[in-house]
């Protein structure tokens, strides 16, 4: 028996799909960005953030908050458009994406938006920074959780491993890693770069508690948030196998960088069958 | 000088709940005191460089004033990218201390030398950047480190370092008068400081009268000192341990080369290389011509005088490039 409703997943997927078509449209009206990077993780972003994440509009810094980290700083319209749906970001702001003095650059950055954990786009940097947060939060005895999303390229650099280590070692069991393995990295395949070997292993064998679902289904993203922590005393990861949720751009690394033509615009729109967010 | 940043960060640490102290696996024994008092709040992050510097960022957005301690090449080099994001992007006041740099682990090779990281350091964005001389200029400077709104850097000496008299307090972004004197300002910089007031010791005996200086914060550069000095003496010899790519030479000669008039600007310290053959550091620095000696002949050469005794080839060209 999963933890969610079928009704709340269809309207879920529905959010998914405008929040998919909104990176599309900015992506075709910035002539930027990573748009399969942004994609892929629409799903994870929609359940954390309206099933998950205790994060409130109206008090963005409450010092209890839970803290999400987009460590895959590069996918970052899709938080954007998230925090846009949300309403903790003025959604006329999605036009400014990526234009000059923007809040919303191509890469997040705290100074220009502080509502941001902390600024990414270079990667293996957020795991370590929320450890240390973790680490600062329960010496202040504070229960927050937090989050980092990261990619499955990011996990190629030493980094994050160091930052697992730590984890593991002062027991931060309210952190949560979510891998968005889209299996596409900028120039090659992630299986193929990290010689078909399973990150859910490799975490567990830092000991970390790890479990594999499919990323793009709101049911089993919901269920396995609702189980976290998943063991005691262990920092949790969900590697979270996904697509880019828009069939002309699967399997394709030119998606890494390329960003669409008003066709291409138009044709992934009509497959969603979702609007963009409307940001005039 | 690790004894006294143990001794005054636990006493900073007990007036001040938001520091933490982090450790990349080094500085055996010299914390114990402080982990003792503060459970919690001292942390080895082991071998990883990198992690030390995210963790340590992590603390500073939760409000936390972390110090991060190892090695000067392990603490700046290695994990430079994350000072660079991590911290310095994020502004955050974390303090970098790197033990031992320039060369107090000489003879452990190029590995453990320590030579760039202040060049490393100096080119972060909004870093301090300080290399103090003596324990008791590292102790001054501490507590006003805690004042910083941003991060800093502070490369430490090892062990044994001696002390000095100096005419007024150590102040960050101030230079400090050691001595005073005429015609030419030797103005050193980190633990060069003693060895540049053992070098004017000695010129007093030749007559020879230089004014000295302590430039122990490189960044930002005290602008203000090099003019009025640049008022009052024919040259400025900048003696430092350190890369002649990036360091206070390289720092007070950009800022020399925009004003429209200057004093001669030499400098004797290491070269831009790699240093082989496990010599100690005292050979190191008669080797390439900066202990005090070395500096005694410069100046004498610069009034005038002969050498006070033999140098050898190396020195005698490199002394010829400044």
């Amino acid at each position: 028996m999963g933890s969610i409703e079928m009704t709340e997943i269809n309207e879920l997927q529905k959010i998914a799909n405008k929040i998919r078509a909104t990176c599309v449209q900015m992506a075709f009206d910035a002539s930027h960005g990573h748009l399969k990077s942004a994609l892929s993780c629409v799903e994870i972003l929609v359940a954390l953030y309206w099933r998950w994440l205790k994060v409130s509009p109206s008090n963005p810094a409450d010092p209890h908050r839970d803290r999400f980290y987009m460590s895959k700083g590069h996918g970052v319209t899709s938080l954007y458009a998230v925090l846009a749906e949300k309403g903790i970001i003025d959604r006329k702001e999605l036009a400014m994406y990526a234009k000059s003095g923007s809040c919303l650059p191509d890469h997040p950055c705290k100074h220009m938006l502080p509502v941001l954990e902390a600024s990414s786009g270079s990667l293996g940097h957020c795991l370590g920074i929320a450890t240390g947060a973790l680490y600062a939060l329960r010496l202040k005895g504070n229960p927050a959780r937090a989050v980092v999303l990261m990619s499955d390229g990011e996990c190629n650099e030493g980094s994050v491993w160091e930052a697992a280590m730590f984890a593991r070692a002062q027991k931060l069991e309210n952190l949560l890693a979510i891998v968005d393995y889209n299996d596409m990295q900028a120039v090659g395949f992630s299986d193929e770069i990290m010689g078909h070997t399973l990150l859910e292993e490799k975490f567990r064998s830092f000991g970390w508690a790890a479990k594999r679902i499919n990323g793009n289904s709101i049911s089993e993203l919901a269920d396995c948030l609702e189980s976290f922590p998943f063991e005691k005393d262990k920092p949790s990861v969900i590697v979270a196998k996904t697509k880019v949720g828009v069939s002309f751009m699967e399997k394709n690394i030119l998606w890494h960088y390329r960003t669409p033509s008003g066709e291409e615009l138009m044709a992934a729109i009509d497959e969603l069958g979702e609007l963009p967010i409307q940001t005039g | 000088m690790r004894k006294a940043l143990a001794d005054t960060l636990t006493s900073l640490a007990e007036k001040d709940p938001s520091i933490v102290f982090l450790t990349g696996d080094l500085g055996f024994q010299m914390f114990d005191e402080f982990g003792k008092r503060f459970s919690g709040r001292y942390i080895n992050v082991g071998v990883a460089e990198a992690q030390m510097i995210c963790a340590a960022a992590g603390m500073a957005l939760e409000g936390f004033r972390p110090f991060v301690y190892s090695i000067a090449p392990f603490a700046t080099g290695r994990p430079f990218e994350h000072i660079k994001i991590s911290i310095a992007y994020h502004g955050l006041p974390v303090t970098i201390i790197g033990a031992g740099g320039g060369y107090a682990y000489a003879t452990n090779g190029p590995t453990h030398h320590g030579a760039d990281d202040i060049a490393l350091m100096s080119i972060i964005p909004g870093m301090t950047v300080m290399a103090p001389g003596s324990p008791a200029e590292l102790r001054e400077l501490l507590p006003q480190i805690m004042k910083l709104k941003g991060p800093a850097y502070i490369r430490i000496g090892k062990k044994g370092d001696p002390e000095y008299d100096a005419d007024g307090p150590a102040i960050i972004g101030k230079a400090r008068l050691l001595k005073s004197g005429e015609k030419i300002a030797i103005v050193s910089t980190g633990e060069m400081a003693p060895i540049a007031l053992d070098a004017a010791k000695k010129l007093a005996l030749a007559g020879i009268n230089p004014v000295v200086y302590q430039m122990h914060t490189i960044k930002p550069l005290d602008t203000v000192f090099l003019n009025e000095i640049s008022e009052k003496v024919d040259t400025i010899l900048i003696v430092e341990e350190a890369s002649p790519i990036g360091g206070l030479w390289s720092a007070v000669s950009s800022f020399m080369a925009s004003c429209s008039r200057h004093p001669k600007i030499i400098r004797t310290g290491p070269p831009d290389e790699m240093i082989l053959g496990n010599c100690s550091r005292e050979e190191l620095r008669q080797n390439y011509g900066f202990d005090t000696d070395a500096i005694v002949n410069i100046c004498k050469k610069l009034t005038g005088l002969s050498d006070i005794g033999t140098i050898s080839e190396k020195e005698k060209s490199l002394q010829g490039q400044v």
